[in-house]
């Protein structure tokens, strides 16, 4: 089932939650609604399931203008953060709720909704644990479990409100590759909250990027990280250096003082070396070295004063055998020149 | 389980140390823990023990004697019909207005509380005496009823009606911090699951709130039954009719009858302490649901 979401603008009091928002996804896409905390991810995914509804605007599945429709009515997987599963009631109960409640006439033989679980259990991996209380089941397995319960009635859109936010790092990775496996398997239309950038890019088909009630961009991961379209995007995606500076005949400069635009670098398109190498270039002192991980992160000062992130391969840092206080210079690969604005937000 | 030896170790030692810098000394503990004894004797041990052996102290045929003279009977069904009546009524108005404030926001809704609260704050005379300017024969509907020929006051109707007023906050007040703590997400996935309204309450709100539910009943109807103030002003003491058990005690007891009045009495105090054994267990039983709660809550990594 594809979704639109048409002109939605949603208000709390005098907060401007969603700002005239306008998205489509495509039917069995699995996309990622990206921002920080207060940027309207959670509302938009809320007003699609029917637990909120916008100001003004329109939902649409399909085409069918779904905006009047209650949660109840519109069949959407919904899975929450906190997992929300029914603690009185086991594994099993739980993920036959969707099923039981139904009325008689649609409602599955006992057999049939049995058949059903346990098919479930097994696509989850835990058929040992169908008789566990949530209470006894570990965080993943209890968002497993939530995801269970969701995809028993066949949604024709599955909703995830930030799926992985209370579970520790090592999980959160097994867990999202796994959502990215079992979405090849189901294709069913699915929109998941995230603020976290590495989860977005690496478990998404298209990443929608937001910010303040609206959305910056709409892309690709590949799009999004490599081509973000605005100064948040740049920011809010990975690591970046600031400068001021200027474009002058398709040449970038960078300044010292304010010029009324500001080039965007990331750190690992920062270049060190002892010499100029004839390439435009600026002087700098290493302050700190960090080479615990894959890519050896350098801070250093900047000849006019400011900090300034460069990343480089370890076999690069190897040859260089940089040390502490030592000057160098520093060679911009790849930029991007924005206008300055006067807030640009930050991660 | 990661504890290893010499941590085990280390966290018993602080505990330790944390409790002799915040313990006493000998005299002190004993002095503060005798005067709580002698405070718990003097004012809750004996008045009960002092109940039981008033109510036999003429033997058991007079114990009995009491109980079943007509009178008391009547004062006893009345009892059980005031609080048969109010415990239900009150129990339904409870979780309504505990679902209404714990899971929506909605205007006026602090107005709502006070006005839960307003029974505990107002005298129970007070709150017998609105029915009286209310229903009485001088009061605002009093010609009305008079010519409808329905009796409230001095009638088993008020007594009911006052009951319920004062015990108008007991499941409300024990609900609404149990509702609020638990929040609308379990009641969220029901609903996007095709749940109805009712489905969502009757398999998903119920059972979560049951124990602090039955906790709140159990209060509500020790309340009921004890309760003399609001339903001494609108009962008219009439002997077999309009007398429930705590006002057929003061009756004896004014006629100088003190073994049937004990008798009588004893039967309020042996609620009372079964009350007190069934809220233990329910309290009991509720922080287990708690800790329940918090573990999921805090929904520890693998």
């Amino acid at each position: 089932m594809s979704i639109q979401a048409v002109n939605i603008t949603k208000r709390f009091g005098r907060f401007l939650a969603l700002d005239n928002v306008d998205l489509e996804i495509p039917s069995g896409e699995l996309v990622a609604l990206l921002g920080p905390s207060g940027s309207g991810k959670t509302t938009l995914l809320r007003i699609i399931a029917g637990l909120e509804f916008a100001d003004s605007g329109s939902v649409r599945f399909d085409g069918n203008d779904i905006s009047g429709q209650t949660a109840r009515e519109r069949r959407v997987g919904f899975v929450f953060q906190h997992y929300a599963l029914f603690r009185h009631m086991t594994v099993f109960e739980n993920i036959a709720f969707g099923l039981k409640v139904r009325p008689r006439r649609y409602r599955p033989s006992n057999n049939q909704i049995r058949a059903k679980v346990r098919e479930l259990l097994k696509l989850i991996q835990l058929e040992t644990l169908a008789q566990r209380y949530p209470s006894q089941l570990s965080g993943g397995q209890r968002q497993r479990v939530a995801l269970a319960r969701a995809l028993a009635v066949e949604p024709g859109v599955l909703l995830l409100d930030e799926p992985f936010g209370a579970l520790d790092a090592k999980v959160r990775m097994e867990l999202r590759r796994w959502l990215r496996q079992l979405h090849d398997e189901i294709h069913v239309t699915s929109v998941f909250v995230t603020h976290d950038q590495e989860e977005a890019l690496e478990v998404a088909d298209r990443v929608v990027v937001m910010n303040n009630g609206r959305i910056e961009q709409l892309g690709s991961p590949e799009e999004v990280y490599n081509h973000p379209a605005t100064p948040f995007v740049y920011n809010f995606l990975g690591n970046v250096n600031l400068f001021h500076g200027r474009v002058d005949d398709g040449k970038t400069y960078i300044h010292q003082e304010e010029t009324g635009h500001v080039v965007y670098v990331r750190p690992h398109s920062l270049e060190i070396d002892r010499l100029p190498n004839g390439g435009s270039h600026f002087r700098a002192r290493i302050k700190h070295i960090n080479s615990a991980g894959p890519l050896v992160k350098v801070e250093a000062i900047t000849e006019w004063g400011d900090p300034v992130h460069v990343e480089m391969a370890q076999e690069r840092f190897r040859n260089l055998q940089l040390i502490k206080n030592e000057n160098v210079f520093i060679i911009p690969k790849d930029v991007r020149v924005f206008e300055s604005q006067k807030k640009v937000a930050s991660k | 389980m990661a504890t290893t030896f010499p941590l085990t170790n280390l966290s018993g030692a602080a505990a330790r140390k944390a409790t002799r810098a915040t313990t006493e000394g000998v005299f002190i503990r004993w002095f503060l823990i005798g005067i709580t004894v002698l405070f718990l004797g003097v004012f809750l041990f004996m008045p009960l023990a002092v109940v039981f052996s008033s109510a036999l102290a003429k033997g058991f045929s007079v114990y009995f004697a009491a109980l079943r003279e007509p009178d008391a009977l009547a004062a006893i069904r009345l009892t059980l019909i005031a609080a048969g009546i109010a415990v239900p009524m009150n129990l339904v108005f409870g979780v309504a207005a505990a679902w209404a404030i714990g899971k929506f926001d909605f205007f006026g809704k602090n107005f709502l509380i006070t006005l839960i609260d307003l029974p505990f704050s107002v005298s129970p005379v007070v709150s017998g005496l609105i029915y009286v300017l209310i229903f009485g024969l001088q009061g605002v509907m009093g010609p009305w009823l008079a010519e409808h020929d329905i009796k409230i006051i001095f009638a088993v109707p008020g007594i009911v009606l006052a009951t319920i007023f004062v015990t108008f906050p007991f499941v409300a007040r024990e609900l609404i911090p149990l509702i609020q703590a638990q929040g609308n997400e379990e009641e969220e996935a029901a609903i996007t699951l095709g749940a109805s309204g009712w489905q969502t309450f009757f398999r998903v709100t119920l059972p979560n709130i049951k124990w602090g539910l039955l906790y709140g009943m159990i209060l509500c109807n020790a309340r009921a039954m004890g309760e003399f103030g609001a339903v001494s002003v609108v009962s008219g003491h009439i002997r077999g009719r309009t007398n429930t058990m705590p006002l057929h005690i003061e009756i004896l007891y004014n006629e100088y009858q003190f073994a049937p009045a004990f008798a009588v009495a004893s039967l309020l105090a042996l609620l009372a302490l079964v009350t007190l054994f069934v809220k233990s267990a329910v309290e009991w039983k509720s922080r287990q649901q708690v800790a329940e709660l918090e573990v999921v809550r805090v929904g520890e990594p693998v």
